[in-house]
């Protein structure tokens, strides 16, 4: 991490985050720049074949929240025993992953964003509908101001969902066989609230979905404040695992 | 500024069963420190406790005088290297070493420089390198990491005989260079014992004696001659072992007092020295109680 | 590279005493530094230091601070009445006692040294 260099005690954390979050980027590059491809390119080739009624970046966006989730636990999970071997404390690590989060979601955010509205203005210009399937019809996604309201909120997602991912990972590592099951309370949680901010048909499992109907009749304003709680509570969570946690011993 | 390290009444539990009982352990700065124990015996969960791996069930652990608990100023200058390392296996040899920055104190050049002597190949992922090139790794990540308590465990494992005897040496040189506090666990005794100041032998989460490498060289002794001459001096000391071949016996003894020496030496018998790796089969003797 | 017997820095000690007597080492010659002693024995510098002492300690070696150890300048006398002493008590009593064993006369040997200081002449 060419961010390392030169750092000093106090601020190592904070380069510390801000390097995970270049890694990342770094290591997903191909992976990246390719979603962003298909997502422009899918729609033009499928419009051979039929109307495009749909965002594909609707779709790009989702899959973003499953892939930060797994980018923060996999981290995380690896991190844990090599940046405490490297002699980094517990608190420092938390941190840094905190820097991390708030980095990688307003980057993927950022991206979304630009993508979301670039696609508005794409759409429009072949004459194409932007519209996501919300419970079996299918509504265009509407003004400019609309779709940039629409899209701000994926930031504000990304972090819900590193969260989730964070704390699954650290548990896992703590927890060797059973860490992982923390998986089963965290997941509904997270998705009905997705669900609710979109009112759409889940994306993903629908059981997951199961909480929904209780925040069906809820104001976006509570359940985008139900996200910065769960946000908020799962980052706490994440590092009240991290304080104690025991580095495993080696496999002999 | 080279570390102390204390343990004041640690113990140290996994489940139910007791890793370390009750120990207390004072190290002073600047010395290589040799930490010797069986399979099982509690010298990776010592050592887990001094770099702050792991959290002490009861009791206080110092280094340099503080706690070393989630103490940054402490665990930056602190390295446990343990067996194989700890590196994420999808990084180049070149990101592993780089990831030893996040100690300030990290000397990158140095470790270079140790990478070229141990000829390891930077551009290569750490999975795909040899057991051997990644104790390597391991233990050049250690001493570049310039700690003032550095601590190898098992770090030697899959090396060979000349890439060990290049990590003293390179341990040695660096330890004369800057000196600090050291501590190599190791099951291959002779092999390290002339660079130890200090050893310390843990038997059954216990430490069972601490004292300079020459107390444990000049501690015991062999005697050889006739079984009859054997045990008439050996009667009252503390025998480790025996062993007979025809009338001829040669009896270990844990400690030969002057008095003990010259009787023996007036019988005739052969008195030989008892090497440290010996000595420490024969102390931590299951069989045995207590020491 | 050592024998198990004698602790190690008592063997450095008895090292660097040859070399005073046999001459590689000059009286007023400066002596290597324990760090260099440490690194060709390969051992640790505290036991290095501990033959320097205990050399410093008998008059064999001085100190000059910032600069290093020096052999004094009568290293050789002092040594050479030790080890007449030592060539008695640590080469011939031994070899005493084995030749009694194996039952070889005294006089023997004492004609076995007068004919080779004879065939040296």
């Amino acid at each position: 991490m060419p961010a390392l260099q030169h750092l000093t005690l106090p601020n190592r954390r904070f380069a510390l985050g801000a390097g995970f979050a270049v890694e990342a980027v770094k290591y997903f590059k191909y992976w990246i720049l390719a979603a962003v491809a298909i997502a422009f390119l899918g729609p033009l080739a499928l419009s051979q074949y039929r109307d495009i009624d749909l965002s594909t970046w609707y779709y790009t966006a989702n899959i973003a929240k499953w892939f930060t989730s797994f980018v923060a636990g996999g981290f995380l999970f690896t991190l844990v025993p090599n940046m405490i071997a490297a002699g980094m404390t517990r608190r420092e690590l938390s941190v840094a992953m905190g820097v991390f989060g708030l980095l990688w979601s307003a980057a993927l955010g950022a991206l979304v964003f630009a993508g979301i509205l670039a696609e508005r203005a794409y759409y429009g210009a072949m004459g194409w509908s932007q519209g996501i399937d919300a419970q079996g019809t299918i509504s265009a996604i509407g003004t400019w101001g609309e779709t940039a309201a629409f899209a701000a909120v994926y930031p504000l997602m990304y972090l819900a969902y590193f969260a989730a991912g964070a704390v699954i990972g650290a548990a896992a590592y703590r927890w060797e066989n059973s860490g992982w099951l923390l998986l089963v309370p965290i997941l509904p949680v997270v998705f009905s609230l997705d669900n609710a901010v979109y009112d759409t048909e889940p994306f993903g499992p629908a059981w997951a979905g199961v909480l929904g109907r209780f925040m069906e009749d809820w104001g976006r304003g509570v359940v985008l404040t139900g996200v910065v709680i769960v946000a908020a509570g799962l980052a706490v969570a994440t590092r009240q695992i991290l304080l104690d946690i025991p580095l495993r011993s080696k496999k002999a | 500024m080279s570390f102390t390290a204390s343990l004041r009444d640690v113990t140290l539990k996994y489940k139910d069963t007791d890793a370390l009982a009750d120990v207390n352990l004072e190290l002073e700065a600047g010395k290589i420190y040799g930490l010797l124990g069986r399979n099982g015996a509690g010298k990776t969960s010592l050592l887990s406790l001094l770099a702050a791996f792991r959290k002490p069930t009861s009791g206080e652990i110092l280094i340099g005088g503080e706690p070393v608990w989630e103490n940054a100023a402490v665990v930056s200058r602190v390295a446990l290297i343990r067996e194989g390392g700890d590196f994420d296996d999808a990084d180049t040899v070149k990101a592993a070493i780089d990831t030893g920055q996040i100690r300030p104190g990290f000397d990158t050049e140095y470790a270079l420089k140790l990478a070229e002597r141990f000829e390891l190949p930077l551009k290569k992922k750490v999975r795909e390198l040899s057991r051997g090139k990644r104790s390597a790794l391991a233990a050049v990540c250690g001493l570049a990491a310039r700690a003032e308590l550095t601590m190898f465990d098992e770090v030697h494992l899959g090396m060979d005989a000349p890439t060990r005897d290049a990590f003293y040496k390179e341990l040695l040189a660096e330890y004369m260079d800057r000196p600090h506090t050291v501590i190599l666990s190791t099951h291959l005794i002779d092999e390290v014992a002339n660079y130890l100041e200090e050893v310390i032998i843990v038997d059954r989460g216990r430490i069972l004696r601490h004292e300079e490498l020459e107390v444990f060289q000049g501690m015991g002794a062999t005697l050889t001659g006739p079984a009859a001459a054997v045990d008439a001096v050996a009667a009252g000391l503390e025998v480790l072992a025996e062993q007979q071949l025809g009338g001829t016996k040669a009896a270990t003894v844990a400690a030969l007092d002057p008095g003990a020496r010259e009787r023996a030496a007036a019988s005739g018998l052969e008195i030989g020295p008892v090497g440290l790796q010996d000595l420490f089969i024969h102390l931590t003797e299951p069989t045995r109680k207590g020491a | 590279m050592f024998d198990d017997g004698t602790p190690i820095y008592r063997q450095i000690a008895d090292q660097i005493k040859a070399e005073i007597m046999n001459g590689s080492l000059e009286p007023g010659g400066k002596v290597m530094s324990t760090n260099q002693y440490a690194a060709f024995y390969k051992i640790n510098p505290a036991t290095a230091q501990k033959a320097f002492r205990e050399l410093v300690d008998e008059g064999v070696l001085y100190k000059q601070r910032g600069v290093g150890m020096f052999v004094a300048d009568d290293a050789r006398e002092r040594l050479a009445a030790d080890f007449r002493e030592r060539f008695f008590e640590r080469v011939l009593a031994p070899l005493v006692q084995e030749a009694r064993q194996a039952g070889i006369a005294i006089t023997d040997i004492i004609d076995y040294l007068e004919a080779q200081e004879g065939a040296r002449k």
